[in-house]
């Protein structure tokens, strides 16, 4: 017995071992990455200096058209990231200012996702491969309730988010295959699709009273000086549970309401998320009333 | 709780610690600690079908005293139909029942007649097949006087029980299982470490080649109409090895961890895709429910003895009740007959049997009619396969013709092609193919350095997704 225990701990020593060199080699591979999606590319920048920097979820990727910022003057970028939520939106600015990024202006999508304080899992895996090289990204993970798996067993992370970080966007980072996320500055224009679904129900849909990210957002603005713009994001006609941005509104008298500057379906691709035709009417609007140009 | 989820990773190490350290002084208490841990296995999918699982123990063996103790043939006679019919009832009311419902209704329907049938809200308990299939031997036996019936219940309960093989076999013989249960295992080191070598053979097979053709495969027949027919024939190469991954693995797995247990299963996978004609294929694939179906049925009919007509019936009716055995759908019934037009021919040409002897590849014409022979019972099992995959005839037969109205698009098919299943599918082969007169693969010569890289392949390809499940669990 003493003998199987024995192999059974030396496989166990050799798996070990597996593990650590390659979450090493991976994690090393990561930190090399810069074209392959935004968060890549704030972690492993250097100082910045930006007018305005977009955050929130798609909603803010497909929203807000970075080129027409610039055209007025206004260096900008698009961080908005589909599918994330606060919690990752709140973690990006953290280490942009962590990198001294100068910012004059945070414009923040929120709206539907004021409605959870929960990790975006398709999102927030990304930053993980970064969690022993920033004390940011360590602290931000440490309420979630697999940290210290996540943490300290070598290789976890890259098992438990395959998907995201597995061996695929190693092979693809190593290779420096560039994705699109950074084009146009960030934005990502959406077409008018046949089959978008133009009809959402957000009846059940509740915005938390103190969302503790967008909180965060607030504060860090308001501790860097800088200007902190949250905005709602319009949706399409044909919406059940349209008072949500009322609540929002009640709840966040600070957040302005833009759902309805661009109502009509042709300027929707889906009942979320506005065409590059109406994305550009909803940009103008912000920076006319926002930048006065 | 699956074979490849955590709380496996922990139930499995403590009944093992209990077993050789606290509960190791008497076969008895060795029996007793893996019922309860049976038992606890099992009751983590539903503990609800605990009794059913009892009170099939109770049933069988109850039954096999009578049918023993018995002094008429009328007596043995009716306690052995009680048994056969209460087993296969139960697996009739939970497993068939609806189907059978449906397609009566349907078939009414079809003539005219308005039929609702009613149709029950059961889900299928975990396992039944198996277990039944089990007790059904052991009854089998005894009314046949090939053994004896066993008095001991907690070793007889340990028989129907065993978690390594309650929830997807091997089905298990009481000749073979129960002369194990019946004496205190003593540990074996070499033993232990083949059970563990198997373990990671069978976790790799699970989680990085039946996880990683999984998707490709899923894809593919999910959306069969879109795609042309190169990339409808990789989805069913794909799901040839998804479901050989997967099964033999969830095998693989089962056996090992009852040798780390000191007890041997029977041998359910014997590298069947290097077959090299049907009846190999099928002397190599689910053995134990091909063996099953050759005693209990094939045999008692006559098996390949008597008419040609009697002979052509006898293949067919295994054939389709093997089909039907994995559950109640045409396109399993279909697979079987399908599979049953294979091997007719061999039967009656009789050349069923000579594929018997393993032979190695050198450089010569011989060799090369193997290769070809291999590839071309690979090829027509995947055809059998499709309608296994489809969830329908219709869906199957669609799936064919679009293979055989030939197109080809080079954007789709890029998308169906992956880079590890590039990388995994060649290590699965060559390992098999040099190791195929070993039970496993990581066995003997180069056993570290294999070990070592197939752990390297689990860490860096594997699929740990606790949702994907064991195909076979639904059977």
């Amino acid at each position: 017995m003493k003998k199987f225990l024995f192999y059974i701990f030396k496989i166990f020593l050799v798996t070990v071992l597996v593990a650590v060199v390659l979450d090493g080699l991976y994690t090393y591979i990561f930190m090399q990455s810069k074209n392959r999606g935004k968060i890549e590319a704030v972690v492993n920048s250097e100082a910045k200096k930006y007018d305005v920097v977009i955050l929130g979820s798609s909603r803010a990727n497909n929203h807000f058209v970075s080129q027409m910022f610039e055209e007025k003057g206004l260096k900008t970028f698009n961080y908005g990231m589909s599918g994330g939520h606060l919690f990752e939106a709140s973690l990006m600015l953290k280490l942009m200012i962590e990198r001294k990024y100068e910012i004059k202006n945070v414009i923040l999508e929120a709206d539907l996702n004021l409605s959870n304080e929960k990790m975006a899992e398709g999102i927030g895996s990304l930053f993980i491969p970064f969690i022993h090289n920033s004390t940011i990204i360590k602290d931000h993970f440490k309420n979630e309730s697999d940290f210290n798996e996540l943490y300290y067993i070598p290789f976890y992370r890259y098992i438990k988010y395959d998907g995201k970080i597995g061996i695929r966007e190693v092979f693809f980072s190593a290779i420096h295959k560039k994705t699109n996320s950074q084009d146009n500055l960030g934005y990502y224009p959406l077409e008018k699709h046949k089959n978008g679904n133009m009809k959402n129900n957000i009846v059940n849909l509740n915005p938390l009273p103190h969302n503790k990210y967008y909180e965060e957002i607030k504060n860090i603005c308001k501790k860097n000086n800088i200007n902190f713009i949250a905005v709602m994001t319009p949706m399409c006609e044909n919406v059940v549970g349209m008072n949500y941005f009322d609540k929002v509104k009640k709840a966040y008298p600070e957040i302005y309401n833009y759902e309805n500057v661009v109502i009509e379906d042709k300027y929707f691709s889906s009942c979320g998320h506005m065409t590059d035709a109406g994305a550009r009417i909803f940009t103008a609007k912000i920076i006319k009333d926002f930048f006065n140009k | 709780m699956f074979f490849n989820s955590t709380a496996f990773a922990i139930f499995l190490p403590i009944v093992f610690f209990l077993y050789w350290f606290v509960f190791n002084k008497s076969k008895s208490t060795q029996n007793a600690l893996l019922i309860v841990a049976s038992y606890y296995f099992y009751s983590c999918w539903d503990w609800r079908f605990l009794f059913l699982l009892v009170f099939s123990t109770f049933l069988d063996y109850f039954t096999g005293i009578q049918i023993e103790k018995s002094d008429s043939d009328k007596k043995r006679k009716f306690w052995f139909w009680l048994s056969i019919l209460v087993n296969l009832g139960f697996l009739g009311i939970f497993k068939y029942y609806n189907f059978f419902a449906s397609s009566f209704a349907e078939m009414f329907n079809s003539f005219g007649f308005k039929v609702s049938p009613f149709l029950l809200n059961v889900i299928l308990p975990v396992g039944i097949s198996f277990y039944t299939f089990h007790g059904l031997s052991y009854v089998i036996d005894i009314y046949y006087k090939r053994i004896k019936a066993e008095y001991n219940f907690i070793d007889y309960s340990l028989f129907v029980s065993y978690f390594p093989l309650l929830v997807a076999g091997p089905i298990e013989r009481a000749t073979h299982l129960l002369p194990q249960v019946k004496i205190k295992r003593e540990f074996n080191l070499e033993k232990a470490k083949e059970g563990f070598l198997q373990i990671i053979w069978g976790l790799f097979k699970k989680v990085v080649i039946a996880d990683n053709c999984a998707v490709y495969a899923n894809n593919i027949f999910d959306h069969y109409t879109s795609m042309d027919s190169v990339s409808l024939i990789m989805g069913t190469v794909y799901f040839a090895f998804q479901i050989y991954g997967d099964f033999s693995g969830y095998s693989d797995i089962a056996l090992g961890v009852s040798k780390l247990f000191g007890i041997d299963l029977l041998k359910n996978f014997n590298y069947p895709y290097f077959s090299r004609d049907i009846a190999e294929f099928w002397r190599r694939w689910h053995i134990s429910l091909s063996s099953w179906f050759r005693d209990y049925v094939y045999i008692p009919l006559g098996g390949s003895k008597g008419s040609k007509t009697i002979q052509v019936r006898n293949v067919f009716i295994i054939f389709l009740l093997s089909g039907f055995w994995h559950g109640a759908n045409w396109t399993y019934i279909a697979w079987g007959a399908i599979n049953a037009f294979y091997f007719l021919p061999l039967l009656l040409i009789k050349t069923n049997r000579n594929n018997i002897e393993e032979k190695a590849i050198s450089f010569n014409f011989s060799s090369l009619k193997m290769i070809c022979n291999i590839l071309f019972t690979f090829g027509i099992t995947c055809v059998a396969w499709i309608f296994f995959r489809s969830e329908n005839i219709h869906m199957a037969f669609e799936y064919i013709k679009r293979i055989t109205f030939f197109s080809f698009d080079l954007d789709g098919l890029k998308e169906q092609i992956s880079y590890i299943i590039i990388i995994i599918l060649p290590y699965l082969i060559l390992l098999e193919w040099n190791n195929r007169k070993k039970e496993c693969p990581l066995f003997d010569r180069y056993s570290g350095i294999k070990t070592i890289t197939t752990l390297i392949f689990i860490l860096l390809f594997g699929q740990f997704d606790i949702q994907s499940k064991f195909i076979y669990f639904q059977f």
